[in-house]
C-alpha cells in the first residue's frame, strides 16, 4: 500500500537511483513524484538491464521491429509519430534509451492493470520476458484481461494477404489497398479478423484529401475488424474483386503479430499516401511476425522510387516466399455478370422485370420453363436487388418488398450445382506488368525522323497489357518523353503528364455507369504559325462505353480542353468536342485501340482540331512490349501526320 | 465576357468531375438503416478509399477494444434471441449478414451460411441435411419483412430441432 500515491503517475523513463533506505526512498518519493518504479526489487530491475545491455538487445532486429526503427542518418528512428507509443522521452530515436524504459516500466505499478505497459506493450514484455528470462514473480502483479480476451476472440493460427483490388470508377480506390487476416484453425473465413492500417479522416472534400494525404496532414491507425465487414465493403457495396494469398507464417509468428496489433492499437504515424502508407505498414507488420523478413528494405532503406503501391508490396512479399496459394473472391457484380452469362436474353429480361415489379416472383416459378432456368433467374433477381439496394437505386421498403418474396419463391426450387456460376479467375494482380514504364522509340513526324524517349512513374495505359488489372481502368502518373528531331537537330520535351486518368465503365442491361477522363500537364500543340509549341492542358471529359464481342470495348465523350502558353491569342484557347474509340484484343497479345476526336476551341485562340489515331500494342513478355501507332490530325489549316514504334520496358 | 463565361463552366465541369469521382469513393460515413432486421446496411458507403481515402469506420479512434472486437456495440439495440442468448458473436454475426444469410438459405448453400453454421457448431457431416431443412422452411424462418435478430435465430433454432 505504500506508494498508492503514485498510482496512476505516468512518467516515462526517469532515472531511478537505488537507495538503501526505506524513509529515504520515501522521503524522495514525495518530493519527485516522477519516480514510478516501486523501488521494492531495484536489483532485480538492475539486474535485467545489465543482461539487456549485455546480450545487446537494444540492437537486435527484433526490437527494430517492434518500434518500427529504420535507418536514420547513422542512427535510427522510428516511423511511429505517436509519443503514446514511446517509453523514452528520445524513444523514438534512441532504442537503448526506449529498451532500457521498457524494462523499467514492466516494474511499474498502474492503478489499472490494462494500462500497465506489460499489458499495452505485450509483445514487448513477451520477447524480453523470453530473452531476459524474466521471473514474473518478482514483477507486480498485472492481469491483462482486456488483450487475453481479444487474442481468444482472434484466436490466430495462420494469416493471409487480402488485396482488393481497384475499383473502376473512382481514383480514390486506385491502386487498391491491402489488409491481412488473421484466421483461426476450422473456421470460415468470414468469420476471421483483419487488421488493416489506414488514415483516419472526416474531410470528405477531395482535393483536400488528396493533399493532406499526400503531405502527411492525416494518421494513420491500424485496426482490427470483423472479416465480414471487410467483405461487404468490398464486395457487396464497392463492388471490387478480391484477391486472398495464404501465408506460411507460423503459429508462432501469426500469434506476434496479433500481440503487435494490440501494441499499436490506439498509436498513430503520419500517413503518408504515397510511402508510409496502408501496404507499407502492413509489412511491417509482417516484419515483426517473422524477424529475418526484409521487407520494408525495398520501400524504404534501398528505395528506388518514392512511392508504394499495394500490387508492389504484393511482388515483394511473394518473392520472400511468403505466399503459398492464392484465392479469388469475385464481387457481387461480378456475380451478377457471371450468372446472367449463363442465361439467354429472355430469361435475363424476366429478372429484370422481376426487380422492375413487372412480373411477381411467384411468377416466375408458375412459368413455362425448366426449373433450372426458374433457379437462374431468381438467383440473378436476388442478387440485383441487393445491388440496386447497396447503390440506394432502390428503397428499403421497395427493397424488401421484393427481396423477401423472391428468396421465398427461390427456396422451393432446390440447390443449384456447387459449380453453376463458377467464375474462371483472372490473373492475380501481381502477375502483370509492373508500373513504371520505360519506352524506346523512333517515328517520323511530318517532316522529321525522330527517335524518343518516355518515362512513366506508374501505373497502367489503356494501351498496356490488361492482366492482373481492371480493363478500360487508366491511371499514368508523371508520365514524361523527350524527343530528339533529326531535321531540326533538336531536343524537345514531347509531354510531361502528371496525371492521366480514363475510366471506361461499360454499361448493360444490369449496370449503368458513367465513364470519364481527366488528364492534366504539358503536351506539344500546333499553332497558328503551323509550328509545334508547349502547352498546359487541363483536359475533362465524360460519356459512356459498351462491350460488345465484336468491337470489343467501345466509348464515346464529351470533352472540354484548355491549353495555355504565352504564343496562344490571349494565352490561352478552350474548347469543347467530343471523342469516341474502340479498344479490342484481338489476340492474347495483340490489343488496338482506334480513337477520334474534335475539338472546337472557341475562345482565346479560335480554331478548330481534329485528330484520328491506330495505336496497337504486341505483347512480348509481361513486362515487355511493342507499340505500334499511326496518327493524323488537323488543328488551324495545317495537317500533321506521325508513325511511332516503340519498345516498352515495364520496371 | 464571353471568355470569362467559357473559363468558368470549364473550371467548374473540371472540378466537377474530379471531385464527383473523388467523392465517389469519399461520401463520408453515413450508416444507414443499422438495426437487427432485413436491409441493415452496416456498412453503406464506408468502404475503405484505399491507399489515399481510406479508413473512416471504426479507425476513427483506432480503438481496438470497444468497437472493433466490441461484439456487444453492434446488437445492444436489438432484441436478443431467447435460444442463444449466450452466443453473442452469432447475434452480431446474424445482425451484419442476414441479407446473405436469407440469400443462402434460400439457395441452399453459401459462404454465409457455411460461417453461420460454425457459429451455430453444427457437425460437418450434418450440415447438408441442416442446409435442406431450412432451405425448405424459408418461410418459417424469414417469416415477414420485419424479422429480426431476435425471430431468425429462434426461428433457425425452431426448425432445425423439429423433425
Amino acid at each position: 500500500m505504500r506508494f498508492t500515491v503514485f498510482r496512476g503517475t505516468k512518467v516515462y523513463g526517469t532515472l531511478c537511483p537505488v537507495y538503501l533506505f526505506f524513509v529515504v526512498i520515501a522521503f524522495f518519493f514525495f518530493l519527485f513524484t516522477a519516480c514510478p518504479s516501486p523501488a521494492a526489487d531495484d536489483g532485480y530491475l538492475n539486474a535485467l538491464l545489465e543482461s539487456a545491455k549485455e546480450k545487446r538487445l537494444s540492437e537486435d532486429r527484433y526490437w527494430e521491429a517492434l518500434v518500427h526503427y529504420k535507418r536514420h542518418g547513422s542512427g535510427k528512428k522510428s516511423l511511429i509519430d505517436d509519443p503514446k507509443f514511446f517509453l523514452a522521452p528520445d524513444g523514438k530515436l534512441n532504442p537503448a534509451a526506449e529498451l532500457e524504459a521498457t524494462i523499467r516500466a514492466f516494474f511499474r505499478e498502474e492503478k489499472k492493470d490494462e494500462e500497465h505497459p506489460r499489458c499495452r506493450f505485450v509483445a514487448r514484455y513477451a520477447w524480453l520476458k523470453e530473452k531476459l528470462d524474466i521471473d514474473e514473480l518478482r514483477l507486480p502483479p498485472v492481469a491483462c484481461t482486456e488483450f487475453n480476451e481479444a487474442l481468444a476472440r482472434v484466436n490466430p493460427h495462420s494469416a493471409v494477404l487480402v488485396f482488393p483490388t481497384t475499383l473502376n470508377n473512382s481514383p480514390a480506390s486506385m491502386f487498391g489497398h491491402t489488409l491481412i487476416r488473421i484466421d483461426s484453425e476450422n473456421q470460415n473465413d468470414l468469420l476471421s479478423y483483419a487488421v488493416t492500417y489506414a488514415a483516419v479522416t472526416t474531410d470528405s472534400n477531395g482535393f483536400l484529401y488528396a493533399f493532406k494525404g499526400i503531405f502527411g496532414y492525416y494518421r494513420g491507425y491500424f485496426s482490427i475488424l470483423p472479416y465480414y465487414e471487410k467483405v461487404s465493403e468490398y464486395s457487396n457495396i464497392e463492388h471490387r474483386d478480391i484477391w486472398e494469398y495464404q501465408l506460411n507464417l507460423t503459429e508462432e509468428e501469426v500469434r506476434r503479430l496479433v500481440m503487435h496489433v494490440w501494441e499499436v492499437r490506439d498509436i498513430y504515424a503520419d500517413y503518408y499516401f504515397f510511402d508510409e502508407n496502408c501496404s507499407f505498414d502492413l509489412l511491417l507488420l509482417l516484419e515483426v511476425a517473422r524477424p529475418s523478413l526484409r521487407l520494408t528494405d525495398a520501400f524504404w532503406d534501398n528505395k528506388v522510387r518514392f512511392w508504394v503501391i499495394p500490387v508492389d508490396t504484393i511482388r515483394v512479399i511473394k518473392e520472400s516466399g511468403l505466399i503459398t496459394k492464392e484465392k479469388y473472391r469475385p464481387s457481387q457484380a461480378t456475380r451478377i455478370l457471371a450468372i446472367a452469362s449463363r442465361m439467354d436474353s429472355g430469361s435475363q429480361k424476366v429478372a429484370l422485370d422481376v426487380v422492375d415489379k413487372k412480373t411477381s416472383p411467384q411468377a416466375v416459378t408458375e412459368m413455362e420453363i425448366t426449373p433450372e432456368e426458374k433457379t437462374k433467374i431468381l438467383d440473378l433477381t436476388a442478387e440485383l436487388l441487393q445491388y440496386k439496394y447497396a447503390r440506394k437505386q432502390m428503397g428499403k421498403e421497395d427493397y424488401l418488398k421484393q427481396f423477401l418474396p423472391t428468396l421465398n419463391a427461390r427456396s422451393t426450387l432446390g440447390k443449384q450445382s456447387a459449380d453453376a456460376y463458377d467464375i474462371t479467375p483472372p490473373l492475380p494482380p501481381e502477375q502483370g506488368h509492373l508500373p513504371g514504364k520505360l519506352s524506346l522509340g523512333a517515328g517520323y513526324r511530318t517532316d522529321s525522323f525522330f527517335t524518343e524517349m518516355g518515362w512513366r512513374a506508374a501505373y497502367h495505359d489503356l494501351l498496356d497489357p490488361d492482366e492482373g488489372y481492371t480493363e478500360g481502368a487508366q491511371i499514368n502518373f508523371f508520365d514524361i518523353s523527350g524527343r530528339y528531331y533529326y531535321k531540326e537537330d533538336a531536343l524537345k520535351l514531347q509531354r510531361l503528364r502528371l496525371i492521366d486518368i480514363v475510366s471506361l465503365s461499360p454499361r448493360d442491361a444490369f449496370f449503368k455507369p458513367v465513364s470519364w477522363k481527366v488528364n492534366t500537364g504539358f503536351d506539344r500543340e500546333l499553332f497558328s504559325d503551323g509550328e509545334e509549341h508547349l502547352i498546359y492542358r487541363i483536359n475533362p471529359g465524360g460519356g459512356f462505353s459498351y462491350k460488345n464481342d465484336l468491337l470489343g470495348l467501345s466509348y464515346i465523350m464529351v470533352e472540354t480542353d484548355l491549353e495555355l502558353s504565352g504564343g496562344l491569342k490571349d494565352n490561352y484557347s478552350l474548347g469543347v468536342g467530343a471523342s469516341a474509340g474502340i479498344i479490342k484484343k484481338l489476340t492474347d497479345s495483340w490489343k488496338i485501340n482506334l480513337s477520334v476526336k474534335s475539338i472546337y476551341y472557341e475562345a482565346g485562340d479560335e480554331h478548330r482540331s481534329m485528330n484520328a489515331s491506330l495505336a496497337q500494342n504486341f505483347k512480348i513478355t509481361t513486362n515487355n512490349s511493342i507499340t505500334f501507332s499511326l496518327s493524323r490530325e488537323k488543328s488551324y489549316d495545317y495537317y500533321q501526320s506521325e508513325v511511332n514504334l516503340s519498345w516498352d520496358i515495364y520496371f | 465576357m464571353k471568355k470569362l463565361l467559357a473559363v468558368t463552366v470549364l473550371s467548374a465541369l473540371f472540378v466537377f468531375v474530379v471531385s464527383s469521382a473523388f467523392a465517389a469513393g469519399a461520401s463520408g460515413q453515413a450508416k444507414q438503416n443499422t438495426g437487427c432486421g432485413l436491409g441493415t446496411m452496416l456498412f453503406q458507403n464506408n468502404a475503405d478509399q484505399s491507399s489515399l481515402l481510406q479508413a473512416f469506420q471504426a479507425t476513427t479512434n483506432g480503438s481496438f477494444g470497444a468497437q472493433t472486437f466490441g461484439i456487444s456495440s453492434g446488437t445492444s439495440e436489438c432484441k436478443q434471441p431467447t435460444k442463444f442468448v449466450s452466443n453473442e458473436r452469432l447475434n452480431e454475426f446474424v445482425v451484419a449478414n442476414m441479407d446473405n444469410l436469407a440469400k443462402d438459405i434460400a439457395m441452399g448453400r453459401g459462404e454465409t451460411l457455411d460461417a453461420f453454421a460454425d457459429l451455430m457448431q453444427v457437425p460437418y457431416e450434418k450440415r447438408p441435411e441442416f442446409y435442406q431443412k431450412l432451405q425448405s422452411s424459408f418461410a418459417k424462418i424469414f417469416t415477414s419483412e420485419d424479422v429480426v435478430l431476435a425471430n431468425v435465430v429462434d426461428n433457425v433454432a425452431a426448425v432445425s430441432s423439429s423433425n
